[in-house]
This record gives C-alpha cells, structure tokens and sequence, in this order.
C-alpha cells in the first residue's frame, strides 16, 4: 500500500506543478523566463504545500486518534487548527506584519495551547462524547476570538481574511511560506514517527504500554508537540485546512496491521487527499477559486456522518 | 475621538451661512462616505452639521480635513436625528429604507442618491446634490472642474491592469474602468479574485496599484509583496494611484485621472498632448465593451 500511495502522491505533486497545461506552454512559448517564474514562484510552492500540510494532517490525526484511542481525535477535531489558525491572527494582525517566521511562532503557541486545554479539559483516554465537546468548545472559542480580532485590526480588509483563516488556501504562496512551513512540519514528523511502538503499545492500555517499558506521558508530549509544531507550521502558511487529518487516518486504517503502522501510510494518503483537493479547486467557479477548506470539508463531511452513524449501531 | 457626541451638546444652530441663501438648507447631515463626499466638496461654510465617520476619516478621503468640527455619525439615521437636519443625504442601499422612515416620521426631506454606473451619472449625482443644496452654481462649477480633470479619451489606451492587492481588480466594463480610459489606460478583463498566476500569464503593459491604507497588515497588502510580482518583467510599469479615489468614484476620481495621465504619458512617443477630439474618443471607445461607455 506504501507503494501504491507514494507513487499516487508524486504524481499529484507533479500533476500539481504541470496543470493547467495550457497557459504555461503557451507563455512557455512567448517569454520562457515568465514561464520558469510561474512554476518556481507559484506552482512549486503551492504543490509543496499542499503535499506537505495535506501529508502532515493524515499523519497528525492516525497520530492523536491512535494517543488518545478516539476515532474522531485530529487536529481540526480537538481544536489544534482553530487554535493555531487564532495565534497567526494574533500575531499577523497585532505586529501590524505578515512576517511568515513571526506567524508560525504564534500558530504553534496557539495550536499546543488548544491541545493543552483539550488534555485537560477531556483527560486521557476520554470519551468520545467528552473528547468532541471539548473541541468543539475550544474550536468554538478560538474562532469567535479570532472574528473579533480581525473585527479590531485596524485595516478594514481583515475581516475578509477570516476566509482564508478558517477555510485554508496554498494559491499565491511563495518559497517563504515553503521555507518556513516546511521546517515546522519535518520537526512535527521527526517528533511523532518514533512514537508508532509506544502507540502500538498504548492501543493495549496506558498499563500494559507502562509495563511494556513505554513512558506514556512522555509519549503524549511527544505528539502534543509534533502536532503543534507541524499544524502551526502548515496553518502559518495556508490557513486551518479542516477533514484531511479525521479521515485519512479511516481509509487506510482497515489496511494497517495496528495503529503505529498507520501513521505512515495515513500521511501518504494525506498528501494524495490534499494534493488532489487543491488540484479540484484549480477550476475556477464563477470566476473565482474555491477554499481548500470547501472542498475538503465536502469530502470529508459525509464521511464524518458516516462515523457517527457508525458509533451509533455498534 | 470619534465619539458621536449627544445632541444638545451640538450648537451649529447660530453658525452664519454667507452662501446659502434662500431656501437653501440649513442644517445638512450625509450619512454615507459617498455622499459626505460631494457635500463637502459642494456645501457653504456652515452648512453641514454632520457627515459619516468615514467622511471624516483622511484615510478613507482626502476631503476629511473639511469634515473638522462636524459631527461624525456611523451612517445611520437615529445618529443625526437629534441634530435636527433639514436635508439627510444618504447613499442607494441599506440605508435607503430606513431614511424613507425618516422622512414619513419627521417630515425631513431625504436625498438618496444613485450608485453611479457610467460617469454621465457622477456628473448628474455632483448636479442633484448641489441642487439640494441650494448650490446650483457651485455644482455647475465642479462639473466644469470634473470634466476638465477627465479630459477626452486618447485615441491610443494602454493595455494596464488596476488592483489595491489580493487579486482584486476592477471589472474591464465598470465605472473604474471608464475613469481609467480617461487616463489612457484599457484595464484588461481579469478573474473576479484573480491569482497572481493569472497576471504573470498576460502581464499588462501597466501596473496600476491602488494604495489604500497600504500599511495596515492583511492578505491583500500581503499579496503585493509576493515574490513573483517583483520579477514581473522590467517593461510592465507600476504607476501607483491613490486609493481612496476609487472607493466612491466621484469627482475625487477625477483628480486621480489627472496623476494616473501625468504619470503614464512623459513616454517620449507619445509626448506632447495628443490634442484629442470627442470623435478620436468615440472611435477609441469602439473597440471596448460597450458596458460603461463614458459619453
């Protein structure tokens, strides 16, 4: 399955850099120096974004929902993207500057606040019930703090930023966001991927993971971390992308042997997922492109029905 | 501050009104930063008690320093309704109801004025404000001044491009795009929010930046920091526009015309005036969407 999805995954990036043909051959043919600035400076930032965020958020979530033994715990789920997404408005708009550096050190403080306050709130191995109220509060709280902060910015464009804020978007990014993105989330992934035995472990009970030889509370900061420094860095450069990190983790569960083994592949289909949203949203309604967020969100909402649906019977 | 003081504390009532005579009214109130704009430039001395805080803001008017001492209300009409107005002037829209009310209840006439789509209809606004105002000859005036700004429309436009950031543009057959003929330049069609991908594809020959309130931080001013703009090719010229020109299209807009022309033409080829004919104008206005036509 690794296979299969790595390769899926390059030929989303490199569809990514390559569409829409059309226009890029035929400035090709007329100014081949413009040509070679569009794919450098817009599309191939855009393809690693997509790839790496998407990517990040199927590995977050096979992460936190193996953590936290929750099928519904992700990133958007617990309120690390709502807090993340409120710590860059903070920033961005109180220094009065969209220095992308300065953004994502406040999206990583805000995403490891939310998940601060969910542990504590929901504590561990918590209900399904306790675990989705508590996001949906701390989600709730960051995104009404974030409106009234972009109500109080000073330029009256702000609160139109709350689009790209709440729904995510990789178009018009540049190598900056890649350079500061990208940083966050290989040190998000570095910080989780040692964890797939503990989590293995943990699937058995905090005792038997004790037992085991596993330190479960350094487990748990491991990825708290991880996942706060990769989401901040992915929603410092492209906005909170919901649904990708909750469902990922459910296609390819069924394939995976235990919940460690997951997280690899869930990040794989992460990329695919993402990578092919933002090809989807290339084709312009109305004039205008979608948010990332819409389309994910479309994909992902039903399945997130389906799960509760699900829960319900068994 | 901008604290809408209480009514009592208002004392206009004794102001002398040197230009105003007659039946001209007293105690004008504008609720709406487009029509602050014509009254301020329109009314005598004293004879404008209140205009929208957004009137009375230097950076949403070069007008503002003229709204000093007014009382700035937030555009709705129990704002000025303690002030005793004898005229409120308000824009088409959301107001609109609401100062139909006004006038039933307290028998204050109300002038809502049109959102104009052709520049034949700027000039028909600055002439029903001025009327209202009893200033008929003032607003003869400003026409005159208006036209003069304009100018005829070159027989020669330059294929530009106007933004104030986040890829938004004004329409090719819109009353932007009308005030930018003026000035010579033909803004070509673009996406409703378009992507830089979009502008580096068919870059224009001018880059109009529109700067409005340019250093405060959002995604749109983000936007016009993007690496790929500033490797846009050396022969796509950036002429900068103030913004706020463009946010009522009015005769403020006419003034902007006067930079935007003063600023594209020194070109050597195209020196001196082109001396052009309302003839020369239609035939340039030919080849555009007939949307928007000027005359």
């Amino acid at each position: 399955m690794k296979l299969t999805l790595t390769l899926l995954a390059a030929l989303v990036f490199a569809a990514s850099i390559a569409l829409p043909l059309g226009p890029i051959l035929a400035v090709h043919a007329r100014d081949p120096g413009l040509a070679q600035i569009i794919l450098t400076e817009l599309r191939l930032p855009r393809a690693i974004l997509a790839i790496a965020i998407g990517g990040f958020l199927g590995l977050s979530g096979a992460a936190m929902q193996a953590l936290l033994r929750n099928p519904l715990a992700s990133p958007d789920v617990t309120g690390a993207s709502a807090g993340a997404a409120l710590g860059a408005v903070l920033v961005a708009y109180s220094l009065n500057s969209f220095s992308t550096m300065a953004i994502a050190a406040g999206a990583i403080i805000g995403a490891a606040v939310a998940l601060t306050a969910l542990l504590a709130l929901a504590g561990r191995g918590a209900t399904t019930e306790r675990l989705v109220l508590a996001g949906v509060a701390i989600s709730a709280l960051a995104g009404a703090l974030m409106s009234l902060a972009l109500s109080l910015a000073p330029s009256p464009y702000a609160i139109y930023d709350i689009l790209f804020w709440m729904l995510g978007s990789v178009a018009d990014r540049s190598l900056v966001h890649v350079a500061v993105a990208l940083p966050c989330i290989a040190a998000g992934t570095a910080l989780i991927l040692p964890a797939r035995r503990g989590l293995d472990a943990l699937a058995l009970g905090e005792e038997v993971a004790a037992s085991l030889g596993h330190d479960v509370a350094r487990l748990r900061l491991r990825i708290v971390a991880g996942t706060a420094l990769g989401v901040g860095g992915g929603v410092a450069a492209a906005g909170a992308i919901g649904f990708v990190g909750l469902i990922v983790p459910h296609l390819v569960r069924g394939r995976s042997a235990t919940p460690g083994a997951s997280l690899i592949p869930s990040a794989l289909a992460g990329a695919c997922l993402l990578g092919a949203a933002d090809l989807l949203v290339r084709i312009p309604v109305h004039g205008q492109e979608l948010k990332l967020g819409v389309v994910t969100a479309l994909i992902g909402a039903p399945f997130f029905l389906r799960l509760i649906v699900a829960d319900r019977r068994s | 501050m901008r604290v809408v003081p209480t009514p009592g504390s208002v004392s206009a009532e004794s102001a002398p009104l040197p230009q105003a005579g007659g039946d001209a009214p007293r105690r004008v109130a504008s609720l709406n930063l487009c029509t602050d704009e014509l009254a301020l430039l329109l009314a005598a001395p004293g004879q404008l008690v209140s205009v929208s805080r957004l009137g009375g803001d230097p950076q949403e008017t070069a007008l503002a320093g003229r709204a000093r001492g007014l009382v700035l209300n937030n555009g709705r009409v129990d704002d000025v309704a303690g002030l005793a107005p004898d005229l409120v002037l308000t824009s088409g829209g959301i107001g609109g109801a609401a100062a139909a009310a006004l006038t039933a209840r307290m028998g204050v006439r109300v002038v809502t004025l049109p959102f104009p789509s052709t520049i034949a209809d700027v000039r028909t606004n600055i002439r029903t404000v001025a009327a209202a105002l009893g200033q008929k000859a003032v607003g003869e005036a400003a026409v005159v001044r208006f036209d003069a700004g304009l100018g005829d429309v070159p027989t020669v436009l330059t294929p530009a491009l106007m933004t104030g950031g986040g890829g938004v543009a004004p329409a090719a057959d819109g009353l932007s795009a009308a005030f930018l003929r003026h000035a010579g330049l033909r803004q070509m069609p673009s996406s409703e929010t378009m992507r830089l991908e979009e502008l580096l594809e068919q870059p224009p020959q001018v880059l109009v930046l529109s700067r409005y309130r340019g250093g405060q931080a959002s995604l749109n001013t983000a936007w016009l920091q993007h690496p790929a703009l500033a490797r846009l090719p050396v022969s796509v010229r950036r002429i900068e526009t103030d913004g706020r020109a463009w946010t009522c299209l009015g005769p403020e807009t006419a003034e902007a015309v006067v930079k935007l022309r003063a600023a594209t033409s020194p070109s050597p080829l195209r020196g001196g005036r082109l001396a052009p004919t309302r003839a020369a104008a239609r035939a340039a206005s030919f080849a555009l969407p007939s949307r928007g036509r000027d005359t």
